[in-house]
């Protein structure tokens, strides 16, 4: 074997989303590395390594099931580990979407910055590199001090609008404040009208008062967010949107976490569909909700992987889905 | 009364951290600890840390619901929410330290997710194993193995711990390990498994996987992670108890404390065993043989020692080993030591070999009770009279399923004592050798 044999792809895939893995491997091609993980009868997390991964580059992907993040970040940690002691050239964690991405400041006393711990957490375990889909705010790479690649979803939700809508009858709308500068990036690529609504949250999981800034009347309304969680803000945007006049709504969501009653709250609710990406799996959620469309994100993944492993721009992903 | 101090308690074990405050009397800190609907823990520590000596206590065990790494997480979020608070210092106790047995094979002991075993080409198949239930495997009831109404001792007259029975008995095969239940049976040659794990259900994901020909699959060791993790998150300071590897204490960067429950089971033998003087202390394996010389020691009693010996012929040998007791224990009292009872195999083995080696009763003493798996119904189906642990995690579901064959022991008082004297900058190397 050449030395220019060694230092190939490994493509390592943790419990969480099997099949995201499958695809990325697919559009690689190459196989999954052969390993396992299980949980001891006493719920201890073992990773059983199968295959050499010395001095070779490894990719591990790990989503994070949702109600199940403690448990998929961990075996994360153990795989990274695991590889760091197998002497891996390089190790790139691939978390599509970052666990506790949502506690990245102490906006109360004593709050915990969770999101800066698991960034502590990746590197301590090992990580060399890390590769995510749409942070939830671009500033935790700062609590990097390893790159971090933040990839879009946003040359995928172009495609998408292109493909089924006419751009001149939409408008695209941000559900927050914080989600303007996302939402605006698409309004001008689409070449549309942009609008906003203000909301108050009293609490976590719970969404106040609603109000529009702009105009959708008689229009294609649709929703841009980076994460759908129990839909509240969502469902209640699109109902003021639908007072507002709004021909139809419909939502574009990087994350489609969908926890507690979200299905149900979709379900009845005035949106006409909910487009989501594959970075959190999504199980039996999609024959529950009719309203539910997914698109596959790990064409991009696959092409960052190898972008990254070849040494070339990953730069040219922020505007273009590989198809 | 302790001043300055603040006593943070996480969702694993809330009967020790109330009565390690009792101890110390003062209220246990307010906090929220739950999870948001996504599965991400939520943690909100309601009085000030600012400038207070802060110890938080969780322990290494899931069950009754709540999952171990979620445990653990907590402990890592609660750590690093005292430090960005100001805590002056942050001191993680874990009665049960996570991840510290590192099982280092695939097929060690019980409680190892994977192993090879020749059993399948015995044609033996659906051999049961005597006193042992067997281990959750994809297809297998939860609770095979000894039906009610099971003659104990038609069952242990048939151990198999004699050599002389064949090469390939399935009951040698079983060394700390149980039998193979996984239907089917598979190409000559392959790896077969069976698993303790809630992961058998899985059966796809598991089927496929077989390590690349000519590499030796290894199992990852979660132990420097563990403690690295805790230093990252920002624990200035570790204490814990009858660590499973004491090794464990030289992966730190900061000072641990590693408390003896031996002194506390000593108590016991000399308060409840009858005639503890002409009894037996007996270590179920050479590694733990230490920890029971030390107690058989300090109480003039004599000592006896199971080596589990493993001679293979051949590499798919490893497993079939015997258990050999070096020491007499012919009508007399046994006492087993060792510092964790998981799943229950090692010990209801051990006891199995006293049975028939003329003990007249059997105690097994543990500082760790986790009862994994089927261990409560292999410790119910076993020859041991009476099982022993402290409550370095939670034991109510374990004592309501046992009965008076269990007895639990009290430790939130060296808890509270191990941390009243590393608060006050006291000495605590008293605390290893008291009576």
């Amino acid at each position: 074997m050449s030395a220019e044999m060694a230092n190939e792809i490994k493509l390592i895939s943790g419990r969480s989303h099997p099949d995201l893995s499958d695809k990325i491997a697919k559009r690689l091609g190459i196989d999954v590395a052969r390993t396992i993980s299980l949980n001891y009868s006493n719920q201890e997390t073992s990773f059983t390594v199968g295959e050499s991964v010395r001095d070779e580059d490894v990719f591990i992907v790990q989503s994070t099931a949702t109600g199940d993040v403690n448990e998929g970040l961990m075996e994360l940690l153990i795989m990274i580990s695991a590889c760091r002691t197998a002497s891996a050239r390089r190790i790139t964690a691939v978390i599509p979407n970052f666990p506790y991405a949502r506690q990245d400041k102490k906006d109360k006393s004593r709050a915990p910055i969770s999101a800066r711990l698991v960034a502590n957490m990746l590197q301590t375990a090992g990580a060399n590199h890390i590769v995510t889909v749409d942070l939830h705010a671009s500033q935790i790479q700062g609590f990097f001090s390893v790159p971090v690649d933040n990839l879009y979803a946003e040359p995928s939700f172009l495609r998408y609008i292109r493909e089924n809508f006419n751009a001149e009858d939409c408008v695209i709308v941000s559900p927050d404040a914080g989600g303007a500068k996302r939402a605006t990036s698409i309004a001008d690529h689409l070449n549309t009208a942009f609008a906003l609504i203000h909301k108050e949250r009293p609490r976590p999981n719970v969404v106040g008062r609603m109000v529009l800034v702009g105009n959708v009347e008689d229009k294609v309304a649709i929703l841009v967010d980076d994460m759908a969680d129990t839909c509240g803000t969502l469902v209640k945007a699109a109902a003021v949107l639908k007072e507002n006049g709004a021909k139809s709504v419909l939502a574009l969501v990087t994350h489609g976490i969908l926890s507690g009653n979200a299905i149900e709250t979709l379900n009845g609710s005035v949106l006409s569909a909910l487009v989501v990406t594959n970075t959190v799996p999504l199980g039996d959620k999609v024959e529950r909700c009719p309203k539910l469309r997914v698109i596959d994100i790990s064409p991009t993944i696959a092409e960052a992987i190898r972008r990254t492993h070849n040494g070339e721009s990953v730069s040219y992903l922020f505007t273009h889905a590989p198809v | 009364m302790v001043r300055n101090i603040v006593v943070l308690g996480g969702n694993s074990h809330p009967a020790i951290v109330d009565s390690v405050c009792n101890a110390l009397s003062l209220p246990p800190c307010n906090r929220i600890l739950t999870k948001f609907s996504s599965g991400e823990s939520r943690c909100e520590i309601q009085d000030s840390v600012r400038g207070k000596d802060v110890y938080i206590i969780q322990t290494g065990f899931g069950g009754n619901g709540s999952k171990l790494n979620d445990h653990f997480m907590d402990l890592l979020i609660m750590i690093s929410a005292c430090k960005t608070g100001s805590a002056r210092r942050v001191t993680a106790v874990l009665p049960l330290f996570p991840y510290s047995r590192q099982p280092d094979l695939p097929y060690k002991k019980a409680g190892a997710p994977l192993f090879k075993t020749g059993g399948s080409e015995n044609g033996k198949k659906d051999y049961t194993f005597d006193s042992v239930p067997p281990t959750p495997a994809p297809g297998v009831p939860r609770s095979a193995g000894l039906v009610n109404g099971a003659d104990i001792n038609d069952k242990l007259s048939q151990t198999g711990l004699t050599n002389g029975t064949g090469p390939q008995s399935p009951v040698k095969q079983t060394n700390g390990n149980h039998v193979n239940h996984v239907n089917g049976a598979p190409a000559p040659g392959a790896l077969t498994r069976a698993y303790t794990t809630h992961d058998y259900e899985n059966l796809s994901h598991i089927g496929a996987f077989e390590a690349k020909p000519g590499y030796k699959q290894w199992v990852a060791q979660a132990g420097t992670l563990v403690a690295n993790l805790l230093t990252c998150a920002g624990a200035d300071h570790v204490i814990t108890m009858d660590l499973h590897d004491p090794q464990v204490q030289g992966f730190f960067d900061v000072p641990v404390d590693n408390l003896y429950g031996g002194p506390l089971l000593k108590r016991y033998i000399q308060q409840h065993v009858p005639n503890y003087k002409d009894a037996v202390i007996i270590s179920p394996d050479a590694g733990g043989a230490k920890r029971a010389t030390a107690i058989a020691d300090s109480m003039g009693v004599d000592f006896a020692l199971i080596h589990k010996e493993r001679r293979p012929t051949k590499i798919t040998d490893r497993q079939n080993a015997s258990m050999m007791l070096v020491g007499n224990v012919q009508d007399r009292i046994c006492i087993l030591v060792d510092d964790l009872l998981d799943t229950g195999n090692t010990i209801t083995r051990a006891a199995k070999l006293l049975k028939k080696e003329g003990a007249t009763k059997i105690y097994a003493l543990l500082t760790h009770g986790v009862f994994s798996g089927d261990a409560i119904n292999r410790i119910s189906a076993s020859a041991i009279d009476k099982v022993v642990v402290t409550n370095s995690v939670p034991q109510e579901k374990h004592k309501a399923a046992l009965g008076s064959k269990l007895d639990v022991l009290d430790i939130s008082p060296i808890f509270a004592e191990a941390i009243r004297r590393v608060h006050h900058g006291e000495s605590i190397s008293v605390l290893f050798n008291h009576d």
